[in-house]
């Protein structure tokens, strides 16, 4: 399969015009519910969902759209305010292509993963934004629909999307910390990290390997974030304490609410394992053990709901029993290693 | 390099003679090259010998200890000193408080093999409890070379109390090289297991160093202390990828592990955690606190 020559382009028409907004939206409007105003605002009661995603390809876009569609019914029957999607939710869309599951399983075929990234990215993109702006408008939810590879000018980036109750699209955040294999595929890091004010609190959402270090979630908390939302994709055998590190760690050392959405399953040799779940500082969890609501498998569809206090997440930060700054220290050491803002 | 966590549960603190001789023959028995003393070492010691008298409770207590520290801390330094050149070990001999041009310090201290003081760090972030004692922050953190029977040197540092919670610790150090840290912590007994994993154990995770996590058990002043002692390490490197090389109970007097540099080394070149960190992306990271400090004041 090459992807530069005349074929390859008549085929992307085809898929432009096969998710074109216009057809997304006429298919969608059969399952959508009428659209639903946001249900009032408890500051002591934020209903989340953290969905746990199978990854399977999909051959037909609108069969994309109909298991988004489902999954965000599912977070809405339940409740749910705010719904959070799974790291590289593009993936399962690699199905439009035909002959896909050779490439992946190895064979002589000349593509790799970002040229098919680049190559879907002009078709993936507005289909994501219809997709998602509807739902969001037609439940009445914030959704942060997960993160996608896609082309920004000549560069791959791994950007996650958030989306209000209005069916607009209210911020972006690029994955800022890569792991080896983005890095090789030349993916671009993004420079800071985006904070969104929303009645439900203050939103953040950085992407995976972003929670591997605790400056992600200070930087996000100091910036006012209450909650933070991780779409993540694990390449690896489930383990408890594997998966352990990253946003439960995170919660802890900075006090905000933590929701991770998961992509788990089997495809060509490929496995994803996580648990989405729903995290908070052990002083606002009944077992003092960090965990809201945790999905019980790893590798099958599943999803947490919980509910988030921001007053009591409030109250327990102005009146924290252990936290501290140390300003004179961070002047010593932080400029070595962080270097100076524009320096 | 072969490594022990001390508890000081079972000791007997009642005479600087019976301490040293419990402790000698822990010391004996689990034959580490390097011992690590929980916080708060030096405290346990006074009251135990009768050096100091408890107040009513706990916060009293430490008034009390506070006042009337600088002889005292004479005789825990030298007695500790003694004890790593006689068993020719480094030696964290846990915390004391440290009294320095009128500001008070919570401290711990580590001695080579040859008895000599190798490192003193004050503890550079506060409980709010500890505010209210009026203690002073560190405002440095130091790294000391620690030569193992591998061959290997291990650069090390200490942890002190609280600021196995604050990862600015860990990551300063890792980012200045340190191998190896030890820490000296004291925990009110209790469902401590996650608080400890959101501590010293995440610390080792982010930034792929090992430690000694050394937790006191007993009771201070009618406050009962306990939480279990630890040795950790990259999850990759572990039994079961735990991250635990051992693991005691609060009343498990000693556990001991050895630490494989080689293991690291080949994890870290594996997945350079802090070579892939995005440093550039913190560079406000400085303001924000400021910003957060004057919102506070």
């Amino acid at each position: 399969m090459a992807l530069n020559g005349l074929k390859a382009n008549l085929f992307r028409r085809y898929l432009t015009w096969l998710t074109r907004p216009v057809r997304i939206k006429k298919h969608l409007s059969s399952t959508l519910p009428v659209k639903k105003d946001p249900a009032p605002v408890d500051r002591r009661r934020i209903r989340a969902a953290a969905l746990q995603l199978e990854f399977r390809l999909f051959k037909n876009p609108l069969d994309y759209a109909e298991e988004m569609c489902r999954q965000t019914a599912k977070a809405a029957a339940e409740g749910a305010q705010l719904a959070v999607f799974p790291e590289y939710n593009n993936l399962q869309l690699l199905g439009m292509l035909p002959g896909i599951e050779k490439v992946e399983e190895g064979s002589e075929e000349d593509v790799s993963l970002p040229d098919l990234f680049r190559y879907l990215s002009p078709v993936v993109e507005p289909l994501v934004h219809t997709l998602f702006a509807n739902l969001a408008s037609a439940y009445g939810l914030y959704i942060m629909a997960g993160s996608y590879t896609l082309s920004d000018r000549e560069e791959l980036v791994n950007r996650a999307f958030l989306y209000n109750p209005s069916g607009e699209l209210a911020v972006t955040q690029d994955k800022v910390n890569l792991l080896p294999m983005e890095e090789e595929w030349n993916i671009k890091r993004g420079r800071s990290f985006s904070v969104c004010a929303t009645p439900l609190g203050n939103l953040g959402f950085p992407v995976c390997m972003d929670a591997t270090y605790y400056e992600t979630f200070r930087t996000l908390e100091l910036s006012g974030a209450d909650i933070v939302l991780l779409p993540i994709a694990n390449l690896e055998a489930y383990n408890f304490w594997l998966a352990l590190r990253g946003i439960w760690p995170r919660v802890q050392e900075s006090p905000v609410y933590g929701i991770k959405g998961a992509l788990v399953g089997t495809v060509a040799g490929f496995s994803f394992t996580g648990k989405a779940g729903i995290f908070a500082p052990l002083e606002l969890t009944a077992g003092r053990d960090g965990v809201l609501a945790e999905a019980q498998s790893h590798d099958q569809e599943a999803m947490a709901v919980a509910d988030l206090d921001l007053e009591a997440l409030h109250d327990l930060r102005a009146d924290h029993p252990w936290r501290d700054i140390n300003l004179p220290l961070y002047r010593r050491y932080f400029p070595e290693i962080y270097g100076s803002p524009g320096g | 390099m072969r490594a022990a966590a001390f508890s000081l549960a079972g000791i007997n603190l009642n005479t600087l003679t019976e301490y040293r001789a419990d402790l000698t023959r822990l010391i004996e028995s689990s034959r580490p090259e390097l011992a690590v003393l929980p916080a708060y070492s030096a405290l346990a010691l006074g009251l135990g010998t009768g050096a100091f008298v408890p107040g009513p409770d706990f916060p009293a207590t430490f008034y009390i200890f506070s006042a009337d520290i600088q002889g005292w801390n004479d005789i825990f330094l030298e007695l500790h000193g003694g004890l790593a050149r006689e068993q020719r070990i480094s030696l964290a001999a846990g915390s004391t408080i440290e009294l320095d041009k009128g500001r008070y310090y919570h401290t711990a201290y580590c001695f080579d093999p040859a008895g000599e003081l190798c490192c003193r760090q004050r503890q550079t972030h506060l409980t709010r409890a500890e505010r209210d004692y009026d203690f002073d922050r560190g405002e440095e953190l130091f790294l000391f070379d620690l030569e193992g029977a591998d061959g290997n040197i291990y650069k090390t540092g200490l942890v002190v109390g609280n600021d196995a919670r604050h990862p600015e610790v860990g990551r300063i150090m890792a980012c200045r090289g340190a191998d190896l840290l030890l820490h000296s912590g004291a925990l009110k007994a209790g469902p401590n297991c996650w608080r400890q994993a959101a501590g010293m154990w995440s610390q080792v995770q982010q930034n792929q160093f090992f430690a000694v996590e050394a937790q006191f058990c007993g009771n201070i002043a009618g406050e009962e202390f306990g939480a279990g002692s630890a040795l950790i390490a990259p999850c990759e490197i572990t039994p079961e990828s735990s991250g635990y090389l051992a693991r005691g109970y609060p009343e498990t007097p000693v556990i001991s592990a050895r630490f494989a540099q080689g293991d690291r080394r080949q994890i870290k070149q594996k997945y350079p955690i802090l070579d892939l960190l995005n440093r550039e992306a913190y560079a406000g990271l400085l303001h924000l606190y400021s910003d957060r400090e004057k919102g506070e004041e």
